[in-house]
């Protein structure tokens, strides 16, 4: 993603960029799922949209589905979109907290297209006035990371980027400045350059293992530190919408591409041994399994600073948040989009790099606390892991946040960061935090009044859904089909 | 100190008689039902420091007069209020000169920001500007929806007299449910942290859960409970009116003198003009109050909140005095507490206002820069204040290599940023490499394009003082109000 979006950029300004790879070095493949701000990524590079999706086996993404997260048999999405529309430029959920208090409100994702939408299947893209509601919503992709990958690589070689096939095995540094001077490949060679972008994963070639620029473990708060991962045949509906399910010791994701399914267990080694963990994923998979399992580890946190002397670390390098709110494909955009505002023109200003790391801090610690929200935010308390984050002590910033929902429905405002209210408040009802009271300027609206607005919209919704098509349908008529998935073969 | 017990806020008391207590007074008794009790304690005088709101709104203004029942038609109409592009700098500090103009995100060229092809010409940004051009005219009319019109970039607020709008809001608070009391405050009693009663000059002892201090910079009520005013320096101002036969430019005017500056607001009725300067009148004879600028450290303390001029003091250089008002009403309603233990709407209420409070003194501190400042008291205070790290930060990376640095929720954006920065010769000594993607001939065809768009257009547009009175007209055949 990086050398595609800095080619992109910089091509005709004679900046030579140079791709360092080896297919011997498998990627990780958890960050299948997205956000819907990939798009805008995908956009900014004039990538076609069928085009791609057909070539990396994409599906439309409305949301997550969370189940068992609040309580066992619990489920809810979290959509991107707005619930319902605003009302006298009072939040939709207020009127819905009003109403639900009296007994008379149906479920809060009644009143949001992209979860209607996604629970039947249906698909297509917003519409264009904003008044609609089958326009107030976002959508971003689910694909295959790999095939991902492999478009850019082509995409960046043809915008002139030079790619090495290679390993790094050594790492000059300059020994006045201790800056990275170059690096040395398998076969001998040496490559130079000004500024090095470190994107090789957990290790951190660069960025720790050469500049020993230090790690933030955040494991206190986001304790899992393994994975598997696994992919099977498909079955079912095509769904517009990737699955984290709550497990004694984790998580388990559910990805669904045109050509298989992604699958996943995240989970904490502490309660949860690895032959166990591999058992519940294996035995809960929806069709026959497409590889062997694959093992990861990790440690949750992020790098003291992400950009050191002349060495930016993107991805995995930079830090690692587990994948259950889609955020790694995210926070990789995030850093190449500062980093091609920051990019350096004659040298490297110190002011520069301070505000990238500034930048890149506040996002990372903006998406630990949301994702923190889900295992506090549960009134489960059948496993160790579960009791210990019942017992946990909450960074100050997510308890504010917890507070000030929980007594009138309040999110907390702030600009910058990829969680806005719309989401805080789809996990925090989703999962049974519900407040205590509403906004009292809602009470100036008879009850009657607030039902029958909170019916029209819900008609609305049920209309608007019903007139889209399903997935499967809009992937053919869009031209974004694979043709080597079965499932839009057949027609499902 | 009494316990707070948990029953819900169902009375209201605001102390206070100027713009601050009115426009907050209006704002509860349009956001709250009538279960709510609302009590606004009027003391006999309006305070003086009010003409400290200055004369000008920024475009926010619109919809928040307008939700409050004071549409554009009766502003028009019923006052002497006129539109604002902005305000006129006039050799500020230096040499330079330029309009602070309200403006739509700037265009960019080929996906890059406007102001690195400005750069890289070494070109000027005012002509581009078609809100600052306009201005500069004396030429108002409304920004079309259009985008192909250039016009539609323009954006713009109003010039008004802050008396004459508590008069308008004081006329709509009369068909609400608020309860006003004509009265002085005798004494406030409180038990800690948290106000439980006032006592009246009529005699009358009034009782709240939630005690709302508009008063001005007297703080009577904050005071009572602890309130911690921290003053930076402490100005002389004075305001005169002088009648015109004609409606002046859509925008403000302000210049620096010997003593301190002058702002030149032009409305329906006249010149308004304020005088700021050092707070000794032997130094400042046209100084008609002082007051201290500055702001507490917490706005809302146990069950009282100050807005306005009883929580933050600034100098109206800019829009930022209103702004701070209409965000302290606007944070206030969202947090109107729903129980007597407040911490939660407390704790957030002053985290915002303690955000908004320094980014606006930011913006401000950012403009009292210059080389040509005048050996006096009043500038020596003014320029004395050193940049914090936020706002360094701000102008090098600007100065750098064109960066906006962003915090949350700033009340001034990237526009107000931009043209205030270059308004003040802060020229960035690179501009991003992307812009030479593009040839320099077709980067100035560009800029002399827009430029030369934006030169047709404006003898097009009518002067302001008959685009208001053909406005009036026709409200007025309407039977608007």
């Amino acid at each position: 993603m990086t050398a595609a979006a800095l080619s992109n950029k910089f091509k005709s300004l004679g900046l030579e960029i140079t791709l360092v790879e080896s297919d011997q070095i498998g990627t990780v493949g958890v960050g299948e799922a997205t956000l819907p701000h990939i798009r805008f990524f995908n956009q900014a590079l004039g990538i076609d949209e069928p085009t791609f999706m057909k070539s990396t086996e994409a599906t439309f993404k409305l949301g997550i589905e969370f189940c068992d997260w609040g309580q066992r048999g619990d489920h809810y999405i979290h959509p991107f979109g707005d619930y319902g529309l605003p009302l006298d430029d009072l939040d939709f959920h207020q009127f819905w907290l009003k109403l639900q208090k009296a007994g008379q409100a149906r479920r809060l994702s009644d009143y949001s297209y992209p979860i209607v939408a996604a629970e039947n299947g249906r698909f297509q893209i917003p519409g264009d006035d904003p008044n609609k509601i089958g326009s107030n919503f976002g959508y971003a992709y689910q694909f295959d990371s790999s095939l991902y990958a492999r478009f850019l690589r082509s995409y960046s070689e043809d915008k002139g980027v030079r790619r090495l096939e290679g390993r790094v095995v050594d790492v000059d540094l300059d020994s006045e400045s201790g800056d990275v001077n170059s690096v040395k490949l398998e076969d001998g060679s040496r490559v130079t350059a000004d500024l090095f972008v470190d994107c090789s994963g957990f290790r951190g070639v660069l960025i720790e293992q050469a500049l020993e620029t230090g790690y933030d473990d955040w494991s206190q708060w986001l304790p899992c530190n393994r994975a598997i991962a696994v992919p099977c045949e498909s079955r079912g509906e095509l769904l517009p919408f990737t699955r984290a399910t709550a497990r004694t010791a984790g998580w388990q994701w559910r990805i669904p591409l045109q050509h298989r399914t992604g699958n996943g267990h995240v989970y904490w080694n502490e309660f949860i041994s690895d032959d166990e963990a591999a058992h519940q994923l294996m035995s809960s998979l929806e069709g026959p399994a497409l590889a062997e399992p694959k093992q990861l580890f990790f440690k949750t946190g992020r790098r003291k600073k992400f950009w050191n002397r002349n060495v930016v670390s993107i991805g995995l390098s930079a830090g690692f948040l587990e994948p259950l709110e889609s955020t790694s494909i995210h926070l990789i955009q995030e850093g190449i989009t500062s980093l091609i505002e920051l990019f350096p023109s004659q040298t490297i200003n110190p002011l520069d790099i301070a505000e990238y790391n500034d930048r890149m801090a506040l996002n990372f610690e903006r998406v630990r606390d949301f994702l923190l929200l889900h295992y506090v935010a549960t009134q489960r308390d059948d496993s160790e892991m579960w009791r210990y984050f019942q017992a946990m002590e909450l960074p100050a910033s997510l308890q504010e946040k917890i507070a000030a929902w929980s007594s009138r429905g309040y999110v907390l405002k702030y600009e910058f960061g990829v969680f806005l209210p719309p989401s805080w408040i789809a996990v925090m009802l989703g999962q049974n935090l519900l407040p205590t009271d509403h906004d009292p300027r809602i009470d100036k609206y008879p009850l009657a009044d607030v039902k029958r607005r909170l019916d029209e919209i819900d008609q609305e919704t049920r209309r608007a859904v019903e007139a889209t098509p399903t997935q499967a349908e809009f992937l053919r008529r869009y031209g974004a089909a694979s043709a080597s998935a079965p499932i839009l073969a057949n027609g499902m | 100190m009494p316990e707070p017990t948990n029953t819900p806020t169902r009375s209201i008391i605001v102390c206070g008689s100027g713009l601050a207590a009115s426009l907050t007074a209006l704002s509860l008794a349009r956001g709250l039902d009538e279960t709510c009790g609302i009590i606004q304690v009027r003391g006999a005088a309006v305070p003086q420091e009010d003409v400290l709101y200055g004369n000008a709104t920024d475009p926010a203004s619109y919809n928040f007069l307008r939700r409050l029942g004071l549409d554009e038609p009766t502003l028009l109409l019923k006052s002497a209020a006129s539109f604002s592009y902005g305000c006129h700098f006039r050799k500020w500090l230096s040499s330079h000169s330029w309009l602070q103009c309200h403006h739509a995100p700037f265009k960019t060229i080929s996906g890059i920001p406007l102001f690195h092809h400005v750069t890289r010409a070494s070109a000027a940004l005012q002509p581009l500007l078609v809100s600052a051009q306009a201005a500069l005219a004396g030429r108002f009319a409304h920004p079309p929806s259009d985008p192909g019109n250039a016009l539609s970039q323009a954006e713009y607020g109003y010039q008004t007299d802050p008396c004459e709008l508590t008069r308008l809001v004081d006329a709509q608070l009369a068909n609400t449910h608020v309860r006003r009391l004509d009265a002085d405050i005798r004494s406030i009693e409180a038990e800690g942290s948290r106000l439980t009663a006032i006592q009246l000059d009529t005699g009358e002892t009034v009782t709240a859960s939630l005690f709302i201090d508009a008063s001005g910079p007297s703080r009577r009520a904050i005071n009572s409970v602890g309130g911690r005013f921290n003053a930076e320096r402490t100005i002389g101002a004075a305001k005169t009116t002088r009648a015109t036969d004609q409606l002046g430019p859509p925008c403000r005017e302000i210049e620096t003198n010997a003593l301190g500056w002058t702002s030149k607001a032009f409305l329906q009725n006249g010149e308004h003009v304020l005088h700021v300067g050092p707070a000794d009148t032997a130094e400042n004879p046209d100084a008609h109050f002082t007051v201290e600028l500055g702001h507490l450290t917490n706005a809302w303390v146990g069950n009282c909140v100050a807005i306005g001029h009883a929580a933050s003091v600034v100098e109206p250089l800019t829009p930022a005095p209103m702004i701070m008002l209409q965000r302290d009403i606007e944070r206030l309603l969202e947090l109107i507490p729903v129980l007597d233990d407040m911490t939660v709407e407390q704790k957030e209420f002053n985290r915002r206002f303690r955000e908004d409070t320094a980014h606006i003194t930011m913006f401000h501190d950012a403009l009292l820069s210059g080389s040509d400042a005048p050996a006096s008291s009043y500038w020596r205070d003014a320029l004395s204040k050193p940049h914090n790290e936020k706002l360094e930060r701000k102008i090098t990376q600007f100065t750098n290599r064109g960066i906006l640095t962003r915090y949350d929720l700033e009340p001034f954006n990237d526009e107000d940023w931009t043209i205030a920065h270059m308004g003040m010769g802060r020229v960035p000594s690179q501009y991003d490499r992307q812009v030479d993607r593009i040839s320099k001939d077709e980067t100035e065809r560009n800029l002399t394009h827009m430029s030369e768009t934006i030169k047709q257009l404006i003898p097009k547009m009518p002067p302001h003082h008959i685009y208001v009175a053909k406005l009036k007209q026709y409200l007025e055949k309407k039977n608007h109000v």
